[in-house]
């Protein structure tokens, strides 16, 4: 646009061809809305003793009112009014005199003003005679044409809020001051309603209308200290919890007013990056940016004395952050790239803070781009903590630690590194480190198959308030940690069948990350994941089908996974075979130990279907080495499940009894309903099996006693309404109380297997070849 | 072309409305538009006394109003602009209603302005605003859709809407103005400021006039489409505007854009000429002097200026101009300096002010400046390319990619970005980037032509030396095709290599001739060593010619053959994509003396 924005007056301010935003130190200035806080505190000083209540909430009040934005009049009053009514009233009647009266009672205002230095009541350091004294130098700083524009602006301030207000009439209450000089003063005031009128009688003047909303609702421009809590509290807000903040589209106009204010205003620039990287915006992210640096380069040298060590440290961080952007739109080239001119110039300077931050980069790019960089991880913990920068170091050995997890590093020294990591937070106070290690405490015990230790590590961090001194002792951030929690919380809860918890937590999830914010993707997998287990459980495999699909646009090998356990089910063994040799070298590559476990249970799962139950075994037995190696322990009874079957098929159903009674212990005390029934079908088929070969009394007991294990499991699976199953136990059922000569039993449970056969129709294989 | 001649036929006519237009335009006050129609009028011959124009005839209204126009033009003159419209408040003619409501539109920007220097704080600057401006539209709105404003009001009007930022509608009634008072030429001046791009410049529907030529010649060279503006100006003097200083100052800033510098130095020379007294574009003259190095005649020019009005924009740009081609940085950045004092949107000030921080190594101001120039117009790809420049100072390439490519973006056929962007891929060691930039750089046209030379070098150090050679050629080509031998060392480095690789091909003769070419300049002492070097291994190699040295000449006779035929298409500039292995030998017969 060719026309050029009216701020770029020449700034008086510029001196050797930098401009200082503010030469005098003016933070804050003289507006109609502050002179209404001054009378408020004016009130509280000398007003006769009020209701301790009210004065309490008065007290309350002051600190936001002194901040925030300028409200107007209406909105001013009515907030003190829901505190004190009288306060109110009176502070009415105080500013309505001043704009009623003349410039002198405005002037009277301020000379009377109680004076912080003074008086008893206001303390001269406090807050409130900060803002006073703030209040009354800028006062007197004021020209005299200055003075006088405040007058009126105050008066029309006034105003405006008596027009609002229905029950006075406009006319009636214009102020008497107005009449002195009707050509002049009073026009602004008067063409407000007059405008309103015309609009409405002429159809193309729609533009008219609006824009003169916007002229007159704007409260006027922030002043530096408004600005600046608007902008601490907005990226607090973004970092934290992102819901609570401004929609992305309110917050860049927002921003773009206040650079229209004053375009100096560098960390409006910053503020906007961090907005656009919510809607993933990468030319303005860039642009904003570099927008930033370029300014603070500025003013880098004029707060210190050093000046040009302040220049050069921006530059460093510059190019720094430049990296961390490419890196966060997955250019990773681009931010090796940076990062490496990074280095350089943090080098050049010595500057070891900057180059450890550069470090710790370093090595998420890598990891990143699925390189290994435990090395690099490592030398960055050493040097940050050579440097004493606790959060560059155990940000560094959280990252060890999820690596070490996932490649089967020993249980007891994760959870020795993440103890004493978290002994340096909590006397650092780092929250955020603290979440995360929270959050990664619960994975690594969900990871080991201990759900109640994840379960209360879960419920620790969700439970705990926050240490951020912004919201303080507010329980919710909604960092990724929390989603983490959430998501393990809920996945927890389904392994127990408790389907209502699950859909209340996601709802939840969904309500706390839209599905536009950066950490959504979690919880769309975890809800995805469940209702895949749901259906398959069900039986309905026409319904697990589009979640497959949903899964792998979320998660590449968790989606082909998935795919071939459905193919599987589906008895389309060839296809699904395929699809498990594919995923197996996909995850040695990868190194993910559990999925590889996972792969080899599936595979040797399809053996069964072929009868190789032979060559199943040195499937699982590797399954098991691999899981007991890894402190897998869910794997690992899972696996042993599946040995007792195989065992079982081949004949040798006392082997078979054996190696489930040493892992029934654990799965009945960790493992999701799921493997608990599972577990106890296993056991009563045993129990069976052992029975056909024993003597006729004991006979009928081991009878009886796969009866009882028989029941248990179906309390389990009924609860999952896993109805294959069911039907399976039913049938076992109708046959033992067939052979105990229990007929009412006996045709009870036909009547059952009767039911759900005609519910669901037998799928091809009628051999039971699974658990 | 054929719809312009018919209208430029009758010269008279439009110098008989110039002259009308001139005497309303005076009449309202409006001093900028009646500049440029007097400026045109002279530029046309004579009238004789029967042809000119009768002063219109007046109005019941003008007479009653007469009085009130006089007493209130005159407070206009005298900048009283609250009295002149006290005094015309009541009446009825058009002409008084215009110039009531242009004095109380001039009266609130210049309480604006006043305000400006006495605002509460820094951050309330922005906020001054014209507070007529509300009041006066929503009175010309009505009067509008009631269809009572004539040209001049409509041109206000879309004034008024144009600083309260409605650009839309802005436009729409700057080209109802233009219809309405054809010849008044602020209103096209103001919808070529709202006028961003072609497309949208098609799509309005301007009034069928001969100034409409003089616009769209202006909006091109706006829309930098130098070309087509440059066509519509030589029509336009060829209708007969050819006296016209306007026109000769607004091709020589055309052929500025397009850096055709001895067009546009001869250009405004004549210029001077002509109007010796001259301020306007000048700062376009004194860059065009800069570029060129010359001296004296800048500091002419500055001499003169100062004598002429020292407190002028451009008076000042050019002493900056003139104190930077002196190396006095410091001067001229304070006389940048104080050309934004006098007009803070000075787009070029702010620019130059940056090179002069650049130059003074104050790389924190000079970000600064351009970061001003940059917020003033986006479009400036100077400025982006002075921030690209001063990280690259900084030793941050990668950062100043940025930059260099916002540059670039703006001027995509510029080589100079281009080199940069190549220089900068070339130090983060991205060299098929770094390649793609020089070829692309040297395809549209290198100015500096350095393009090639780098292009080869890059070659030279990656060892792939068929293509160093194919690119050095194509440069010693270049370089003595276009007659001016500037950069010795460059050619004989170049020539030296060619040497060399002719040499370690047993291409004997065509390494003794670079070697001989290399020679002959005296300057470059490690090439010139490097020339005599060689040519004293090619003759020991020629005492000693044995039988495989005639095998390997003869395998390269049937070679330069193939690839001669090969390389025909290569001699002009293609992509880079396609690679000759063997090249062709130097032909330098045509340029040889």
């Amino acid at each position: 646009m060719a026309s050029v924005h009216e701020s770029l007056y020449f700034n008086p301010m510029m001196t050797n061809g930098v401009v200082h935003a503010n030469i005098f130190g003016i933070k804050d200035w003289v507006t109609p809305y502050k002179i209404s806080v001054l009378a408020l505190l004016y009130e509280m000083i000398t007003s006769k003793p009020m209701a301790l209540l009210e004065r309490r909430r008065l007290n309350k009040l002051i600190l936001p009112l002194q901040q925030g934005p300028d409200l107007t009049l209406k909105q001013f009053l009515m907030i003190v009014e829901l505190c004190c009514p009288e306060t109110s009233f009176e502070l009415r009647c105080r500013l309505y005199q001043m704009a009623d009266g003349e410039l002198k009672d405005m002037e009277h205002f301020f000379s009377t003003l109680p004076n912080p230095f003074s008086d008893s009541e206001v303390y001269k350091t406090s807050v409130v005679g900060l803002f006073m004294r703030h209040m009354l130098l800028a006062y007197n700083k004021l020209s005299f044409s200055q003075v006088f524009k405040l007058y009126k602006s105050l008066q029309q301030y006034c105003n405006k809020d008596r027009w609002v207000t229905p029950s006075s009439g406009p006319q009636a209450e214009l102020p008497s001051a107005a009449n002195e000089d009707m050509e002049l003063t009073s026009t602004e005031d008067t063409s407000v309603p007059r405008v309103d009128g015309v609009d409405r009688e002429e159809p193309d003047a729609g533009p008219l209308h609006q824009s003169e909303l916007c002229g007159h609702d704007t409260t006027g421009p922030l002043s530096q200290k408004q600005a600046e809590y608007f902008f601490a509290r907005q990226a607090y807000l973004l970092k934290n919890d992102e819901n609570k903040a401004m929609t992305p589209a309110i917050l860049q106009n927002e921003l773009n007013n206040i650079l229209k204010f004053n375009p100096d205003f560098a960390e409006a620039h910053y503020l906007s990056y961090l907005n656009s990287m919510r809607v993933q915006d990468i030319y303005i992210a860039t642009h904003s940016l570099l927008h930033y640096f370029d300014r603070l380069i500025l003013s880098g040298g004029e707060g210190k004395s050093n000046g040009d060590e302040g220049y050069g440290r921006s530059l460093r961080y510059a190019i720094l952050n430049l990296a961390t952007l490419h890196c966060r739109f997955g250019h990773y080239q681009q931010a090796d790239l940076a990062l490496q001119e990074a280095i350089r110039i943090a080098q050049e300077a010595n500057d070891h803070v900057c180059l450890q931050h550069c470090l710790s980069w370093l090595y998420t790019v890598e990891h990143m781009r699925g390189s290994d960089s435990v090395v690099l991880t490592e030398d960055s913990v050493k040097m940050a903590s050579h440097f004493c920068l606790p959060y560059l170091a155990s940000l560094g050995i959280q990252s060890l630690v999820q690596r070490g997890a996932t490649q089967g590093m020993t249980a007891n020294k994760l959870l020795d590194a993440l103890r004493s990591t978290d002994m340096v937070h909590w006397k650092q106070s780092l929250s955020e480190l603290i979440e995360i290690s929270l959050a990664q405490t619960t994975s690594i015990w969900r990871m080991y198959g201990k759900s109640t230790m994840a379960w209360q590590q879960a419920q620790l961090l969700l439970n705990m308030n926050s240490l951020e001194p912004v919201n303080f002792g507010v329980q919710q951030n909604n960092t990724e940690a929390f989603a983490v929690a959430l998501c393990h919380l809920a996945e927890l809860h389904a392994d127990q069948g408790l389907y209502g918890a699950v859909t209340d937590i996601m709802a939840h999830l969904k309500q706390q990350f839209p599905p536009h914010t950066q950490h959504a993707k979690l919880w769309m997998l975890c809800d995805l994941k469940i209702q895949f287990e749901r259906a398959m459980n069900d039986g309905k495999y026409h319904l697990a089908e589009p979640h497959v699909t949903a899964i792998a646009a979320l998660h590449r090998t968790e989606g082909l996974y998935r795919k071939a356990l459905l193919l599987k089910a589906l008895n389309r063994t060839s296809e699904a075979s395929k699809i498990l040799q594919r995923l197996q070298q996909l995850c040695e590559k990868n190194k993910s130990t559990e999925m590889i476990i996972r792969v080899l249970l599936a595979t040797a799962e399809l053996h069964w279907d072929s009868s190789g139950f032979a060559t199943a075994l040195p499937l699982l037995l590797q399954a098991l080495t691999l899981s007991r190696q890894h402190n897998l322990q869910s794997l690992a009874s899972e696996t042993v499940l599946h040995l007792a079957f195989t065992q079982l098929m081949l004949g040798t159903p006392e082997q078979a009894l054996a190696l489930l009674e040493d892992v029934l212990e654990s799965i009945l005390a960790h493992g999701s309903l799921m493997d608990k029934g599972r577990a106890l079908l296993l056991m009563a088929r045993c129990q069976v099996a052992l029975a056909s070969s024993a003597v006729e009394e004991d006979r009928l007991a081991a009878l009886e006693q796969a009866v009882e294990t028989l029941e248990e499991a179906t309390a389990y699976f009924s609860r999952l309404d896993c109805s294959e199953r069911l039907r399976e136990i039913y049938y076992l059922q109708a046959r033992l109380h067939h052979a105990l000569g229990h007929t009412a039993q006996r045709n009870k449970f036909a009547m059952l297997l009767r039911l759900l056969d005609q519910e669901l129709p037998l799928s091809g294989a009628t051999a039971l070849t699974h658990i | 072309m054929a719809a312009l001649s018919t209208e430029f036929g009758d010269l008279v006519q439009i110098k008989k409305q110039l002259i009308s237009i001139i005497s309303q335009c005076r009449e309202r006050g409006l001093v900028h538009s009646m500049k440029w129609a007097s400026e045109l009028v002279f530029a046309l011959d004579p009238l004789p006394v029967n042809e000119h124009p009768p002063p219109p005839e007046l109005t019941e209204d003008d007479a009653q109003d007469f009085d009130a126009l006089c007493l209130a033009k005159s407070y206009f003159d005298l900048k009283e602009y609250d009295r002149a419209a006290y005094f015309l408040r009541g009446c009825r003619s058009k002409k008084a209603y215009f110039l009531y409501m242009y004095s109380r539109y001039l009266s609130g920007e210049k309480k604006k302005d006043d305000e400006t220097v006495d605002s509460l704080g820094p951050l309330e600057k922005g906020q001054v605003r014209n507070e007529a401006l509300r009041e006066l539209r929503v009175e010309l709105s009505k009067k509008h859709s009631a269809g009572e404003l004539d040209g001049f009001a409509l041109y206000l009007y879309g004034v008024v809407l144009r600083k309260l930022d409605l650009l839309k509608e802005a436009v729409d009634i700057f080209v109802a103005a233009t219809h309405a008072l054809p010849l008044h030429w602020g209103a096209w001046l103001e919808l070529c400021n709202l006028v961003t791009n072609i497309e949208m410049l098609k799509s309005l529907s301007l009034p069928d006039c001969w100034v409409r030529d003089f616009f769209l010649a202006h909006m091109y060279t706006e829309l930098q489409m130098i070309t087509e503006a440059l066509q519509k100006y030589q029509s336009l003097i060829e209708a007969g505007f050819s006296k016209s200083t306007y026109i000769i100052s607004q091709i020589a800033v055309a052929y500025h854009n397009i850096r055709d510098i001895d067009q546009a130095l001869a250009l405004f020379n004549e210029l001077r000429e002509q109007d010796p007294f001259r301020i306007e574009n000048m700062d376009t003259f004194s860059n065009l002097l800069y570029v060129r190095s010359m001296k004296p005649e800048l500091s002419y020019l500055a001499h003169n200026l100062v004598e002429i009005d020292k407190y002028r924009v451009e008076t000042c740009c050019v002493i900056g101009n003139y104190y930077s081609l002196r190396s006095q940085h410091e001067k001229a950045a304070l006389y940048f300096q104080r050309a934004l004092k006098l007009n803070p949107r000075c787009l070029g000030a702010w620019t130059l002010m940056g090179h002069e921080y650049m130059e003074m190594k104050n790389t924190s101001a000079a970000i600064q400046a351009y970061r001003h120039a940059i917020e003033v117009n986006k479009r400036d790809y100077r400025a982006w390319y002075g921030l690209g420049q001063t990280y690259e100072i900084l030793k941050m390439p990668f950062y100043s990619l940025y930059y260099y490519r916002k540059a670039h973006h703006l001027r995509p056929n510029d080589s100079r970005m281009l080199v940069a962007l190549g220089e900068c891929y070339e130090k983060l060691n991205q060299h098929v980037e770094a390649k793609k930039c020089y070829w692309r750089a040297y395809s549209v046209g290198d100015v500096e032509r350095m393009a090639l030379l780098k292009l080869a070098k890059l070659h030279e150090q990656l060892h792939e030396s068929d293509d160093a050679a194919q690119y050095y050629i194509i440069y010693i080509q270049d370089i003595f095709s276009c007659g001016e031998q500037l950069e010795h060392a460059e050619v004989s480095t170049a020539l030296r290599y060619l040497g060399q690789y002719y040499f370690k091909n047993r291409m004997y003769d065509e390494a003794s001739f670079c070697a001989q070419r290399c020679c002959d300049y005296n300057d470059a002492l490690p090439s010139k060593d490097g020339g005599r070097l060689l040519m004293k291994f090619i003759r020991h190699k020629d005492s000693r010619f044995g039988f495989r040295d005639l095998y390997s000449l003869l395998l390269h006779f049937v070679q330069q053959r193939h690839t001669h035929q090969e390389s025909v298409p290569m001699s002009l500039p293609g992509p880079v994509a396609t690679p000759i292995r063997r090249v062709s030998p130097l032909d330098l017969s045509s340029v040889t003396p």
